[in-house]
């Protein structure tokens, strides 16, 4: 069999790889892998992960192996509705995948095993949790070793999440940039010259990223120092990495949109109002997933998430998401995860080929997207003629529950306050001219107290 | 606890931990290591001291359940 059904970013570790077939997804776990896995098995590491909510759970399968010569055995792993990145994370979340992370190392370290990696993208959102979705990440512990995933552990984690907490929060789109994580000089330079005094911080970053640069090119060092660092040494590194995390949070920055709910046209009736047309389109469109683009905290995305429908509450603004995460930790609300997107830019496809990591498109589309009190900033702040805009929305998603706001409504007016208005198609007959190229309108309803329309839209 | 140290030789490490990185590791968790048995052992006496004192001091739970149903 050829390898067009691998998975694209599934090619780094030898112990494995990821593959699709008929639709569903399979990990081969190679021979090269056997004793490590088995003992996995035995050991009980697998059955405790699991019974914790930290490791994806999967299951052993009798089918034809992907590359047969490779292989030893199949197992398919329980599929997640969607796959999130680092950078799409609020800090709380980030927080979560790094001690989630730790914790696994920790487990394991109990029976024998260490972690072979520690990358992000290997941490997922499941039921208000981070858990770990490569099964294969485990390797045996000798004793004297030190941790091999230390540096990638500094990278994906600690330097992001010092960032955005001690620097600023947007930092985290640096590791849209770094595939690899955050480069530990560049984090070094970029944090404020007082976090030499926090000790983990100093250790992990600053006096790490000096190591680097000195013994860059000591190939010697691993030979020389082989089996130097003893349990209680890799225990304590580990434990630093935990406190030193734990330590941090984000200045507490109020953000534009950061308290949407306080500031919008909506009096607490015409909110519940507006919910319950939210609730009666959502109902009529029947999805079985839901992206609310501009959900901001997701108090329209919880209308679906609330019913048993996965939801995404999409917002660029990371204090909302963090909110949204909060909330979602709070009430236990496992079919919604909010995410952090600029819809102006949404996430690219990124890595080696540009297929390591899909785009925000391509992990689509959803069954029913959201857009709503959104139209007007793309359509003005960001100039996006409406036609393009409902490309784009029927690219992402079959049924569109979306809300026109005119030029008379106040918010329309505050984008336009300091600028031209070049927009004279921006009008109700101008938006249902321009999406029904693209969509059929399955309901429309005005929304009280307000000039406000909301649409249910179907793909032609 | 597996007999690892035969199995030295196939580990499966497929990152490049990097010269500086593996260096500095050492020497912070020779630092660290200390600190950190130090840390378990405190755990440890505090940990029995909670259990004396509270084996000592009798628990509130009439009161609990008599605020509950008022």
């Amino acid at each position: 069999m050829s390898n067009l059904n691998k998975i694209a970013s599934s090619f780094r570790d030898p112990s494995g790889f990821m593959f699709r077939r008929d639709g569903v997804l399979y990990r081969q776990i190679n021979k090269h892998y056997q004793n490590q896995y088995d003992k996995l098995v035995s050991s009980g590491l697998l059955d405790d992960l699991w019974k914790q909510g930290l490791l994806v759970k999967s299951a052993e399968v009798d089918i034809q192996p992907a590359e047969k010569e490779l292989a030893y055995k199949v197992i398919q792993p329980d599929e997640l509705p969607f796959i999130s990145y680092p950078f799409e994370w609020s800090f709380s979340q980030y927080k979560d995948a790094a001690l989630a992370t730790l914790q696994i190392q920790k487990k394991a370290f109990e029976k024998g095993f260490i972690l072979k990696d520690a990358s992000a993208y290997n941490i997922q959102f499941v039921n208000e949790r981070a858990l770990l979705i490569d099964t294969l990440s485990f390797d045996l512990y000798i004793q004297g070793e030190p941790w091999v995933a230390y540096r990638q552990f500094c990278q994906h984690f600690l330097a992001p999440l010092a960032l955005m907490a001690l620097t600023d929060i947007r930092l985290s789109q640096l590791m849209r940039v770094y595939i690899d994580g955050i480069p530990l000089d560049l984090a070094s330079k970029l944090l404020p010259g007082s976090t030499k005094l926090n000790l983990g911080l100093n250790l992990h970053i600053h006096t790490h990223a000096a190591a680097q640069l000195k013994y860059a090119d000591d190939t010697s060092a691993k030979k020389q120092n082989k089996g130097q660092m003893n349990r209680n040494a890799f225990m304590g590194l580990v434990d630093s990495l935990e406190s030193t995390i734990k330590g941090l949070m984000p200045k507490g920055v109020k953000t534009e949109w950061g308290h949407y709910y306080d500031d919008t046209n909506y009096s607490d009736s015409s909110l519940k109002e507006k919910r319950d047309l939210v609730g009666k389109l959502i109902a009529q469109a029947s999805p079985k997933t839901l992206w609310d683009l501009g959900a901001n905290t997701g108090y329209f995305t919880r209308v679906a998430s609330e019913q048993g429908i996965f939801s995404i509450a999409f917002d660029i603004d990371p204090l909302a998401v963090e909110q949204g995460w909060q909330e979602v930790k709070a009430k236990k609300e496992s079919q919604l995860l909010p995410l952090v997107l600029d819809l102006t830019n949404p996430s690219p496809s990124l890595g080696w080929a540009n297929q390591e990591r899909s785009s925000f498109l391509q992990r689509g589309p959803a069954d029913c997207v959201m857009a709503l009190a959104l139209i007007h900033h793309l359509a003005i702040s960001n100039n996006v003629p409406l036609k393009t805009l409902a490309e784009f929305f029927a690219q992402a998603g079959k049924w569109l529950i979306i809300e026109f706001v005119p030029k008379e409504d106040s918010q329309v007016q505050r984008l336009l306050a300091t600028r031209e208005d070049i927009f004279p198609d921006y009008t109700l007959e101008g938006f249902e001219n321009a999406f029904s190229d693209v969509y059929r309108v399955r309901a429309k309803e005005p929304i009280a107290g307000s000039k406000r329309w909301i649409f249910l839209l179907e793909r032609k | 606890m597996f007999p690892i140290q035969s199995l030295a030789g196939i580990i499966l490490a497929y990152l490049d931990p990097g010269s500086g990185s593996y260096l500095i590791q050492l020497l912070i968790a020779a630092l660290l290591g200390g600190g950190f048995a130090i840390k378990t052992f405190w755990k440890q006496i505090s940990a029995f001291f909670r259990k004396v004192t509270s084996k000592a001091e009798p628990q509130p739970q009439e009161e609990t359940k008599d605020e509950q149903s008022q």
